[in-house]
């Protein structure tokens, strides 16, 4: 029980305690200051382990849909066999292994094994993706955008008049009713939006640093 | 003819695709040069780099990868070549994970090489990749070397002239995040929030209207919003700087200018499929109610 709950528990509470303690001492207290800063050092790690996490997730159910033979299995193989060359020639430069001088380039301006990985494939597929993305909105804005009741037309107007105000032929006509479109309505929204979130995690962190929130151990219920 | 009209309701959408196509590729092999306006979150970031002189840092995060490329590469390409041309140092990291650290090598390739003169080390430095997100933010705006012990060829930071002149990030004159989703936002309630550095981000004009409440709570200097913002950046620069337009003449270059002609005819096709989609949506309820 120590070691599953209490323990856990425990460090989450000081994990999360000292860090916001930090926050109202001046840099020179540096009994306060230095163990925050230890635990954000510790957060970057943690957040690498976050990385492989997705990495071996991935790996599994990407090998799942292969043994399945799922319908695009073979795009589970191209993504596997990419992630393993990528991932292979990314650790070689890390560690500067067969005379690769990092993931950058070679001091010629030659690309390393990598960054060719980086810039002749993955930048174009990445930017490939995204680019379809203005297909998709005009064809969606013509089927979406309809006067039907009075707060579709308000949307409507405001996407036309954003629109118009963002290019060289509307900005002098709509250019200063855009800004004050997205500063003054689009900005109220905005800050009710961050503020609700902020709360909404501020109450969370506390629920966890106070151990009421104990979803994240795993546990089931009742222990 | 009503029915002929809300018939339009019913287009192919592959005729939307194709016009859209038309209308991006034309105007980057054919420039138009529609003129941009300046507006005032673009031009407050230009007018405070312009108070800066040799010796002041300036922080440059590349928090985008490759996806938005073509809307913040032309931003971190004009805040280089603006610190560049006015002897201001630079310190360029990348905090996010899907190519940040691709973007900002290729940035910083394309623009220090129209600048010879510059040396790396004294005038910039390529600090590269660190996970963490707030973590990282937090550790190098007290020190760069808790969160990046070295550059990005793994050169320790005491040993970088430029490094030397700065312990952590607080000591800058202003950071700017080129940022796609929300790590532009953490520069604001974090690192001006906490420590006070001015903070100015340029992001994808899909992420622009959340920003404001920041601008307008005043934890950002500025904000560079998608391509329309980018395109008034060049301007100003190029216009300040008659130098750096040997560099926005190359008809290689991808500039935000270029993509305002696109985008300007895009944007202008979206609309009229709007206005043609409305018509016909009141031309077929007029014949339901013909009927």
């Amino acid at each position: 029980m120590f070691l599953r709950l209490r323990l856990p528990l425990l460090l989450t509470l000081l994990a999360g305690l000292v860090p916001v303690v930090a926050f109202f001492f001046k840099d020179e207290a540096r009994a306060v200051k230095a163990p925050a800063s230890w635990l954000e050092q510790d957060m970057i790690i943690v957040a690498g382990f976050a990385l492989l996490l997705g990495v071996v997730n991935v790996v599994q159910s990407n090998m799942k849909k292969i043994e399945r033979r799922d319908k695009g299995w073979f795009f589970a193989v191209v993504l596997l066999g990419g992630m393993a060359v990528t991932g292979l020639v990314g650790a070689l430069g890390a560690f500067r292994i067969g005379g690769l001088p990092g993931i950058g380039n070679y001091p010629d301006g030659r690309p390393t094994p990598f960054a060719w990985c980086a810039n002749y494939l993955f930048t174009p597929l990445q930017a490939t993706m995204f680019s379809l993305l203005a297909f998709y909105i005009a064809s969606a804005a013509f089927r979406a955008f309809r006067v039907r009741n009075v707060a579709a037309t308000i949307l409507l107007v405001a996407a036309v008049v954003v629109m118009l105000g963002r290019i060289p032929v509307g900005e002098g006509v709509f250019g200063r009713f855009t800004e004050w479109l997205m500063q003054i309505p689009n900005g109220a929204a905005q800050r009710g939006i961050i503020i609700g979130a902020a709360l909404g995690a501020a109450s969370l962190s506390l629920r966890v640093i106070l151990g009421i929130e104990r979803s994240y151990l795993g546990l089931d219920k009742g222990e | 003819m009503a029915k002929g009209i809300a018939k339009l309701q019913t287009i192919d959408r592959r005729w939307i695709f194709l016009l859209i196509a038309l209308g991006t590729l034309i105007p980057i092999v054919l420039p138009i040069g529609f003129p941009v306006t300046i507006t005032p979150p673009v031009k407050s970031i230009y007018d405070l780099i312009e108070t800066f002189g040799p010796g002041d840092v300036v922080i440059l995060s590349y928090d985008y990868g490759p996806t938005t490329g073509a809307e913040n590469d032309p931003m971190a390409d004009a805040i280089l070549r603006h610190c560049f041309s006015r002897d201001v140092k630079v310190v360029a990291l990348a905090l996010y994970p899907l190519g940040g650290l691709t973007s900002l090598s290729n940035s910083l390739n394309r623009v220090t090489a129209e600048f010879p003169e510059l040396e790396y080390g004294v005038d910039y430095v390529n600090l590269g990749y660190k996970d963490g997100g707030q973590a990282s933010m937090k550790l190098l705006a007290d020190d760069f070397a808790k969160a990046f012990p070295g550059d990005t060829n793994g050169r320790p930071l005491a040993e970088i002239p430029l490094m030397q002149q700065i312990k952590g990030a607080r000591e800058a004159k202003l950071a700017v995040s080129i940022a796609t989703g929300i790590i532009g936002e953490w520069w604001a309630n974090l690192i001006n929030a906490q420590f006070g550095l001015p903070v100015a981000v340029g992001c994808t004009a899909v992420s622009a209207p959340k920003y404001y409440a920041y601008l307008e709570a005043k934890q950002m200097i500025g904000l560079i919003g998608g391509l329309k913002g980018a395109s008034e950046y060049e301007r100003m620069v190029k216009e300040g700087y008659p130098a750096t337009r040997e560099a926005y003449a190359n008809p290689l270059l991808q500039t935000a200018s270029k993509g305002m002609d696109a985008q300007t005819i895009d944007h202008l096709i979206v609309i009229a499929f709007i206005v043609i989609g409305n018509i016909a949506y009141f031309a077929s309820r007029r014949g339901k109610g013909q009927a």
